[in-house]
């Protein structure tokens, strides 16, 4: 038995040595933390084809301060425990700045990591407002926050004239806070929220939901979960013969929406989101998509995603403006110089906190074809 | 016989304790998620290891001690260490509160309760129950632990806070395997009938059990609140005690040794995959069925109990 | 009133595919005592199995809808249950003669494999059945409109029950299959050929799995990888619910599941449906120790 549990452990010890990474010094290594596996695979996916891109493409132009950039992508797997995990990897293996990850939480608990490693710190898709409110010197993110998301669609709701509100969630860290900030601020607006309950995301049924909706006769119905869901109730609720508006937040920003709901069902589906590429007549948005599309001869997914490329442009601006691989230096650059950089979801500049500046959210329609329509 | 697996064990001792100094931070930290797993994989052990009850909810009462600390640190500043006590006493309590009704209850029926539990917890906790558990957010800003005044939070400080408590974990099992109360667990374990026949009370011996994995489990949670400093409902899912349930049958029911080298495989493997990125899952996944077809009854099953018949020694194991 | 009734269709749509896995979870318990974790995924495989038919032949463009759904279904319970052989023979023959809790990890291991299997051949994004595949026609149940393919599903997974109830009770094979189930010792001795009914066990119970894949694809639309662990964990709680082996408990349960959540859902909170459901099954377990319709189980002497 002791020498079977010797063996063991030396194979195990043999095989954490074999994969010590190795060091070179020749290129500037960028960190990329995405959820490869797990729930949200598909999402890092889309990001690290994305990056994968970007870098590709500034490579061809020489890459930056002569030299050639390298992406080192770790899977967070979209859980917390494994993302602490990436990032002690990814702080060990000489990355100047990590890009990402997708989810609050996850991201919260990579925080504390690169902050003790000082790492640059750029996030895609975590929209919690708590994590730039920490004063953590080295975190920026390319995504908008909840409380402005949820302005923007108390906003809108009361806009477009609605008197009884459904709102709906899916329990998420993402979702419940972008639910309660836009129920905060619709209470204090002269309209009634009639509904607040959650589903459980990865579930097919939604008509006992939906039933339950309709029950409490709302006008709108507001969804502030992703878009699997989104899609599925869009779908259920035609079948039923129930004609109620739909608005969504920036989850349900995905082509497949339409896919899994049908362009009978999707049509007339409200959603606000910062704008994706294809709605940019930038230089910057369009070169990218057909860059995008020449490569993987598909239309990029997510808008999450392509915020991750902002994150990578960010970080090559900063290394470029500031000339220096040094973390202090770059946030500095990019928290007070950079100002308008022209990326995949327009204008980029941050501000004091790390957070990006500037109305970021529009609103978009579904039209017949399934298409999304940015609204003016 | 004896002696030579005294000094396999104590070089690996070694081998382990001077690590940090030559591993990076990564792979401490890797080390140091190995030691939680293996301080919890060896509370489950008490429960499905020896004493053969299929538990598959032992997150439910990880989740409890980590949210007891994590509420107690940051709403009214106890220090972590001191809390760790209060979590696993409140985990078994939890635990005795909840095993109470359903301890007859059967194998696979058994499964399915445990199971309802750790979702039961879950959906609780993400719902916000009693509005302190800060819903799918979880709670954030544990402090860090202190140690005489001396503060941990590097993965290298940590790894020596963990595998100290690892060492205290093992020291005591060993205890409990060896007294009346680990061979009346494995009697149950072995034939319940017969067991209950020999003046064993079986309900009463397997709540026990119960409790103590829990409470043990308790204990972990602490530790896990102060490692991560922010905990969220989704560390205790129902996917986290299936590997636990995983790690505890791949390594060898009721074997110390078999548990800790278990644990090493199930965490430490999808890491060294990493480098087959999205397919490090489908990789570990043919490797446990490889090693569950090779070594059914685990890597490092319990050797049988053997005793001298010389009376008057001690029971002993034998290699 | 309205809402109610409602509620009730809602409840048994949903039952009817609990059940109809859970029979699949039921059957290779009953005769093998475990539990196959895998079998979701199986569930799952069905599904994109299916999606890849219909896309690959191009069966739709001159077939009729049922004639489609009728062909696919063939073809899709074919290749689950060669897959089902082919994880017997893999990954739960060899542990046969091993601890119970064994063949248990093995079905774990092999449900990370498939799940990952898949999403690296498809990727990890939702794939999506045609929109029109079936009619979407609307029946009205006393004056209630109800869609027609919910009336079919839950018919269809009735059907499969009863005859594979049928078959295991009044055909000699079946009978053969309760002998394995009993004593697969004694079976043998009876000249009964124990991995021959092992394997007809692992052909039944993936395929109807996969059969309920193929539906659950076709009338909600969208699939993905990691659908057969949530679909899985549910019918086997309803396979536990109705008293784990016995196959009209497994239809009992997968219906009262389906049940349970929709009106905890629709009555109390939905959020909270699925803690409601595990509540009302462990009160029925501490009342009903092996489930609504097992049978109390002699203790091992």
């Amino acid at each position: 038995m002791g020498k079977r549990f010797i063996t063991g452990m030396a194979v195990v010890f043999a095989l954490l040595l074999c994969v010590q990474p190795v060091m070179a010094a020749d290129t500037i290594k960028i960190g990329l933390m995405a959820p490869l596996t797990g729930a949200w695979a598909s999402e890092g996916q889309d990001m690290k084809q994305i990056v994968d891109l970007l870098a590709e493409e500034l490579n061809a132009k020489g890459g930056l301060l002569g030299k050639k950039v390298e992406i080192i992508s770790e899977d967070d797997g979209g859980d917390p425990k494994t993302a602490a995990l990436a990032a002690q990897r990814l702080s060990n293996s000489g990355v100047v700045a990590v890009i990402g990850t997708y989810g609050s939480s996850v991201t919260e608990a990579s925080q504390a990591i690169y902050d003790e490693a000082k790492i640059m710190q750029i996030a895609n898709g975590s929209t919690a407002i708590r994590l730039s409110e920490k004063g953590l010197k080295n975190f920026l993110r390319t995504c908008p926050r909840d409380d402005e998301q949820g302005n923007v669609a108390a906003k809108t709701v009361v806009g477009m004239g609605f008197k009884n509100i459904a709102i709906l969630h899916d329990n998420t860290s993402y979702a419940k806070g972008l639910a309660d900030e836009a129920k905060g601020l619709l209470e204090k607006q002269p309209v009634k929220i009639v509904f607040y309950d959650a589903l459980t995301p990865g579930e097919r049924d939604y008509n006992t939901i939906l039933t339950k909706i309709k029950a409490a006769k709302p006008d709108v119905v507001l969804f502030t979960g992703y878009y699997p869901e989104a899609g599925l109730l869009l779908r259920q609720k035609m079948e039923m013969g129930w004609n109620v508006p739909f608005i969504g937040g920036d989850a349900t920003n995905n082509p497949d929406l339409v896919k899994i709901a049908g362009a009978k069902a999707a049509e007339g589906y409200y959603f606000l989101s910062p704008p994706v590429p294809q709605d940019l007549d930038t230089k910057a948005a369009k070169d990218f998509m057909s860059a995008f599309k020449k490569k993987y001869n598909a239309e990029p997914g997510s808008v999450w995603a392509v915020l991750a490329g902002d994150g990578f442009n960010a970080v090559a601006a900063a290394i470029k403006g500031s000339g220096s691989t040094e973390t202090a230096k770059m946030v500095a650059y990019l928290k007070t110089q950079l100002k308008d950089l022209p990326g995949l979801t327009g204008n980029i500049s941050f501000d004091d906190k790390g957070d990006r500046v500037g109305d970021l959210y529009r609103v978009y329609r579904v039209d017949a074809s399934g298409k999304f329509v940015l609204q003016p | 016989m004896k002696n030579k697996r005294w000094i396999v064990y104590a070089a690996f001792s070694l081998v382990l304790l001077t690590s940090p100094a030559v591993l990076n931070r990564y792979w401490i930290d890797v080390l140091n998620v190995v030691g939680l797993y293996v301080m919890l994989s060896l509370s489950l052990n008490i429960i499905l290891g020896h004493c053969g009850m299929f538990h598959m909810g032992h997150a439910a009462f990880y989740a409890v001690g980590a949210y007891t600390t994590a509420i107690l640190n940051t709403v009214y500043a106890i220090p972590v260490l001191w809390l760790m006590p209060l979590s696993g006493l409140l985990a078994g309590l939890f635990a005795l509160v909840i095993a109470r009704p359903i301890i007859h209850l059967r194998g696979d029926y058994l499964l399915i309760v445990t199971i309802g539990f750790v979702e039961i917890v879950r959906i609780a906790l993400i719902n916000n129950v009693f509005g302190i558990t800060g819903g799918a957010n979880g709670i954030f800003g544990i402090d860090r632990p202190t140690i005489f005044g001396m503060k941990i939070s590097t993965p290298g400080q940590f790894f020596y806070l963990i595998w100290f408590f690892v060492a205290v974990t093992i020291y005591l099992l060993r205890k409990l395997e060896h007294s009346r109360f680990g061979r009346a667990l494995n009697y149950i374990r072995e034939d319940d009938v017969a067991a209950a026949g020999s003046g064993i009370d079986i309900s009463h011996y397997k709540l026990i059990a119960f409790v103590i994995g829990a409470v043990w489990a308790g204990f972990c949670g602490t530790l896990f609140a102060a490692k991560m400093t922010i905990i969220a409902p989704e560390s205790f899912n129902f996917w986290e005690s299936v590997l636990l349930f995983m790690i505890v049958l791949l390594g060898g029911r009721g074997s110390i040794a078999g548990v800790i080298l278990g644990t090493f495989l199930v965490i430490g493997l999808p890491e060294l995959f990493r480098q087959f990125a999205t397919a490090r899952m489908l990789v570990f996944g043919a490797v446990m069925i490889i090693m569950m077809i090779f070594r059914p009854e685990g890597i490092l099953p319990p050797p049988p109990r053997t005793y001298r018949l010389d009376r008057t020694a001690e029971p002993e194991e034998a290699a | 009133m309205e809402f109610f009734f409602q509620q009730l269709t809602n409840g048994l749509a949903v039952g009817g595919i609990y059940a109809l896995i859970a029979l699949g979870y039921t059957m290779v318990y009953g005769v093998l005592k475990l539990i196959n974790f895998a079998h979701g995924d199986l569930f799952m495989i069905g599904a994109y199995l299916g999606l890849t038919l219909l896309t690959a032949l191009g069966l739709a463009d001159y077939l009729s809808p049922f004639c489609v759904i009728a062909l696919l279904a063939v073809m899709v319970l074919i290749l689950v249950a060669i897959l089902g052989v082919v994880l017997e023979r893999v990954a739960y023959r060899p542990l046969r003669q091993a601890h119970r809790l064994s063949a248990v990890v093995s079905a774990l291991g092999a449900s990370i494999f498939f799940q990952n299997i898949v999403m690296l051949i498809y990727g990890a994004k939702f794939q999506v059945y045609p929109h029109d595949l079936m009619p979407r026609t609307v029946v009205h149940i006393f004056g209630m409109p109800v869609p027609l393919i919910r009336i079919l599903i839950l018919l269809a997974s009735v059907v499969m029950m009863v005859a594979l109830y049928t078959f295991i009770q009044r055909t000699k094979v079946g009978t053969a299959i309760r002998a394995a189930a009993i004593d697969q010792g004694a079976a043998r001795l009876m000249g009964i050929n124990v991995d021959r009914v092992i394997a007809l066990v692992f052909v039944i119970g993936p395929a109807l799995g996969g059969a309920a894949g193929l539906m659950v694809g076709i009338y909600y639309g969208q699939i993905n990888f990691t659908m057969g662990w949530i679909y899985g964990l549910k019918a086997f709680t309803a396979a536990i619910l109705g008293g784990i082996g016995n196959i009209p408990g497994a239809m009992v349960g997968g219906l009262m599941l389906g049940l349970i959540e929709a009106f905890a859902a629709a009555y109390l909170s939905v959020a909270w449906k699925d803690a409601f459901a595990f509540c009302v099954l462990i009160l029925i377990l501490i009342v009903r120790p092996t489930g609504l319709l097992g049978e109390r189980v002699a203790e091992k002497v």
